[in-house]
């Protein structure tokens, strides 16, 4: 156990290094691309040229102050602080993300829990029946899933939601936003707040799954056919428990780390499904970043995403390590 | 088929096989426990419907073991998985298999799996792949148990999985348990998944290859286990292998099975004595023996196994038959007894012919030619040295694990190795897995400077090589040829552009590289007008035809093959051997021969170095190694190799080397066995 920690310690100082080399390399890359400037220059009346370079070293966004300069303060106040700048406008970066992950996980949350389960049941279904109809249905409805951009089966179900409110004469389904009702009647609320939710996660739900569901298929299929299996026949399971004994575990050990990074992915949203219901989650907000000239709030994503993705690995490999006694984690 | 002439055929079958008595148990008593009976398998596939298993009949009884012996596509695992119902889902079987009388065929899964494992158990070919990786040695055999038993208790079946694990010698029982598979050897793990096979006290054991994927020592071990268990459940064993030597040693009774039928049976002795299927006599000539020198050159059999989406009509064998007639080419001649009143049986036309005149191999095949005179021009001594190694040491860092690898000390895998190889010799390195003879090739191969010691290639040695010119020139005159030829080509790349290759890296020019390659075809014995086919169009044994054909295009003085004929069926395996000794007299090439087979061995090399745990621990002469082995080890291996005479394998003792010391294997088995 000592090992495993002393393994776990050294892992995540090593994740340490690499998400501070890769977030600085992105704060010089975004220094050098992004003009906060013209975002005060293009305002219409134009303000005064002390007030523009006012608000710029204000938010430590001036490109007249080396880039070495500002850097060295916007990492001085990430260390001593954990303050990750401000916006161009003046807002806090801190302030905006955390009001946005939240609504990220809200919609996030649901839809991942519901394709794991969905696309890996599926998965296993169709491996037991390879070839046959139900395979050839739910694969063959997979691959149309598969090939529909996330946008056109966004606004599809979106058409077929206002469908429905049309024809009954209510608003059953919303499309926009995460809630509507600021009431204290907590179950109105919900409701509300599920007839908003339903929508994106039908579409996330039904994009992941269907990644999870080809996936599982193709693992199980290999390990259906792998020896050992012959042999928990040979020992006298039938087909189908030593298929669900020994194949499906060997199988999952490919899923879990899929899922790991799944887990990581809850936090850093859905940047399409975001835009099109307009929930104001992270991902919609990195691309309001990078067309504002938000630097602060760009590179703050990024290091955030970063720190999700090496989250997720850790996680991979202590999954991995759970299912497979082959894997030794020290 | 109707009723009456269907109980002849049964009748015929338990009367002939009741007489095989030619063996070292006599001939069979009392009821069969399993009876196989116009057994047919067919499979529908792209290639058409492949008629793998075609009326197949035989009986087992208790405590006697039937071999099936044939090459790869004969049909014979096939029958055996039919027997425990293990066919994948497209198979369609016919036929009648019973054991005690019970119907077999068209039992659900469900209810085969209450036979299977109980009843009726498997041992598989490759152990590395047999065990879940997942689960502990002790759960897969707590599995086996307690499907079929599930009231036994957890002390229960803790007893029973020690009881097991010693009974098929693993030491330390109760401690490995816990282990994972990937913990234990190939040879260890085989032990285990026999353990599981005898787990339930079955009637039958079907063993499939069981020592293929073994070293020739591990496969004496296992054979030995197997003994074992059949002693101590007192079930009936099918041996499914395509070694003569495996089944001489173990089989009571003999099946050779050819285009998925059975053409000839016969007990043990009998089989091995006068073997009178044209088939049955080419496989046992084809084999170099490794008990005796090498007199003359192989004799192959022409041609290769016919697929089983296409058998050829009439005798499948006809083809490959050196006695074929038209006759055989339009009938399939019957399973009929050679003799009345034995039950030897045959499936030949010229069944009369070969059993009144007496023909015996050197009759029916071409005559035997006497080995190549390889040093008449010029005496081997006198010859030059073309690859010296000496002091060769080979180690690598046994790393620790984790993210920074810090260096736990070190692993010798070469350990002092020389050895020296003149002009036209062949030099065999024998070792088992491990024994460091790949490595030792790949720093040859690689013309590496080695950490100590020195590789001399005709004259210069690795240290002194300057630059990627010279190193270029040397490689010119020595390559190399690998074990699987169906993995060493190129798939996508058409055998002309294969053999084109090296002539291009060496700078030839277009119209000498034409010229060269359709040399290189006649050479190696393949039509020139196929250069423009691809590898998946040619047979195993063409394949590695094409291989040589490429290691000799820039005409090497040196060849290194890594074990050239181990993935070749029997019976093609002889054609290759020659071409190499033939390829050796007409060019003066040298061969150092990696292989395990020391069958092989003793007939294609000159010189054998014996390696083990990196030390070569003798070195000489073949003739004087093999029949005067000096150190304990090379003793052992020796005493392990299966010899294709059931006679010498029944009298000899089996040695053993534990810790440099020789111990007769007997000593290491159960008393009960004694």
């Amino acid at each position: 156990m000592a090992r495993f920690l002393g393994y776990l310690a050294k892992r995540i100082v090593n994740y340490i290094v690499m998400i501070f080399v890769a977030t600085s390399l992105t704060y010089f890359l975004a220094c050098a691309f992004m003009s906060p400037r013209s975002n005060y220059e293009s305002r219409t009346p134009r303000p005064s040229q002390e007030s523009i370079e006012a608000s710029l070293d204000k938010a430590n966004l001036n490109d007249k102050t080396p880039v070495t300069e500002r850097y060295q303060r916007w990492l001085t106040n990430i260390v001593t602080e954990w303050n990750w700048g401000l916006s161009p406008a003046g807002d806090s970066v801190n302030n905006e993300i955390s009001s946005r992950i939240g609504a990220s996980v809200k919609l996030m949350l649901l839809s991942t829990i519901l394709s794991i389960v969905i696309g890996v049941s599926l998965g296993v279904y169709t491996a037991q029946r390879q070839y046959q109809w139900q395979d050839r249905f739910w694969s063959g409805l997979a691959s149309v899933f598969l090939v529909i951009p996330t946008v056109v089966l966004a606004i599809l179900i979106v058409f077929f939601a206002i469908e429905i409110n049309q024809q009954t004469g209510q608003r059953i389904f919303y499309v926009t936003g995460l809630s509507s009702y600021d009431g204290p009647n907590f179950f109105i609320g919900l409701i509300d707040f599920l007839q908003h939710i339903l929508l994106p996660t039908i579409v996330l739900t039904i994009i992941s799954s269907v990644g999870y569901h080809l996936n599982q298929r193709t693992y199980l299929l290999d390990e259906m056919h792998a020896d050992y299996v012959r042999t928990a026949r040979a020992k006298g399971l039938t087909k189908k428990q030593a298929i669900r004994k020994h194949a499906l575990r060997a199988s999952l050990i490919p899923t879990s780390v899929n899922v790991a990074f799944s887990i990581a992915s809850i936090f850093t949203g859905a940047v399409m499904t975001e835009k099109i219901f307009a929930i104001h989650g992270m991902g919609e907000y990195f691309i309001n970043c990078i067309n504002n000239n938000n630097i602060n709030g760009a590179v703050a994503v990024a290091a955030f995403s970063g720190a999700c993705t090496l989250l997720g690995a850790l996680l991979a490999d202590l999954f991995a390590a759970a299912l497979d006694p082959r894997i030794k984690m020290s | 088929m109707s009723d009456t002439t269907s109980t002849t055929t049964m009748d015929d079958t338990l009367r002939y096989e009741l007489l095989e008595g030619n063996g070292p148990k006599g001939a069979p008593t009392g009821d069969p426990v399993m009876s196989v009976r116009n057994l047919r398998v067919s499979f529908n596939t792209e290639a058409g419907v492949v008629h793998a298993v075609r009326d197949v009949n035989f009986d087992l009884w208790g405590g006697r073991t039937l071999g099936i012996v044939g090459e790869s596509g004969s049909g014979k695992s096939v029958t055996a998985l039919s027997l425990i119902g293990l066919l994948d889902d497209n198979a369609h079987v016919s036929g009648s298999v019973k054991l005690n009388g019970e119907e077999l065929i068209g039992k659900s899964d469900e209810e085969m799996s209450k036979i299977r494992g109980a009843r009726i158990s498997m041992i598989f070919q490759d152990p590395l792949s047999a065990l879940t990786p997942m689960f502990s040695i002790g759960d897969q055999l707590a599995e086996a148990l307690l499907i079929h038993n599930p009231d036994m208790t957890k002390d229960e079946v803790r007893k029973r999985c020690i009881e097991l694990l010693t009974l098929v010698g693993i030491t330390d029982p109760e401690n490995r348990l816990d282990a994972y598979p990937h913990e234990f050897s190939g040879g260890m793990r085989q032990r285990v998944v026999i353990a599981i096979a005898i787990a339930n006290n079955p009637d039958i054991i079907i063993a499939d290859e069981p020592t293929t994927a073994l070293d020739v020592t591990i496969q004496a071990q296992i054979l030995d286990i197997l003994k074992v268990a059949q002693k101590e459940t007192g079930a009936a064993v099918v041996l499914i292998t395509h070694d003569l030597g495996v089944v001489a040693g173990t089989a009571d009774d003999v099946m050779v099975m050819y285009a998925g039928r059975a053409v000839e049976r016969a007990s043990i002795d009998t089989l091995f004595e006068r073997p009178s299927q044209p088939y049955t006599m080419g496989l046992l000539g084809a084999v170099p023996k490794p008990h005796m020198p090498a007199e003359h050159r192989l004799v192959p059999i022409k041609g290769n196994p016919p697929s089983l989406a296409a058998i050829p009509a009439g005798c499948p064998f006809s083809p490959r038959c050196p006695m074929a007639t038209d006759e055989c080419r339009v009938t399939e001649p019957e399973l009929l007894p050679l003799e009345e009143g034995e039950g030897h049986l045959v499936s030949c036309h010229h069944m009369d012919e070969i059993r009144d005149k007496h023909l015996t191999y050197a009759d029916v095949y071409p005559a035997l030619e006497p080995l190549l005179p390889k040093w008449a021009d010029v005496p081997r001594d006198q010859r030059p040295v073309v690859l010296e190694v000496k002091d060769l040491v080979k180690t690598f860092p046994i790393q620790g694990k984790g993210l920074i690898r810090r260096n736990k000390g070190t692993m010798t895998a070469v350990d002092h190795a020389s050895f020296t190889i003149h002009e036209g010799e062949t030099l065999a390195l024998v070792g088992e897995s491990g024994s460091g003879k790949s490595t030792t090739l790949m720093q040859i191969m690689d013309l590496v400077v080695p950490e100590e010691g020195t590789i001399t290639v005709l004259g210069k040695k690795t240290s002194e090589l300057k630059n990627a010119r010279d190193r270029r020139e040397l490689r010119r005159n020595l390559q190399i040829i690998f074990q699987d030829p169906m993995s060493s080509l190129d798939p996508r790349m058409p055998i002309y552009d294969v053999l084109a290759e090296p002539l291009e890296a060496q700078g030839w020019d277009k119209t000498k590289i034409n010229k060269r390659i359709g040399e290189l075809m006649y050479l190696v014995g393949i039509n020139p007008d196929y250069v423009d086919r691809f590898p998946s169009q040619f047979s195993g044994g063409q394949r590695q035809r094409i291989a040589i054909a490429r290691a000799l295009a820039t005409s090497p003085k040196l060849l290194l093959l890594d074990e050239p004929i181990a993935s070749l069926d029997v019976s093609i395996q002889a054609g290759i051997i020659n071409l190499l000794e033939d390829l050796q007299v007409q060019l003066k090439i040298s061969y150092l021969f990696v292989a395990h087979d020391l069958a092989v061995i003793r007939h294609i090399s000159d010189t054998v170095a014996v390696m083990h745990l990196g030390k070569i621990v003798e070195y000489g002469d073949t003739e004087e190694v093999f029949t005067n082995p000096q150190d304990p080890y090379t003793k052992a291996l020796l005493s392990a190799i299966p010899i294709p005479d059931p006679k010498v394998e029944r009298t000899r003792e089996r040695l053993v080397y534990r810790d440099g010391k020789l111990i007769p294997a007997s000593s290491l088995l159960p008393k009960s066995l004694k």
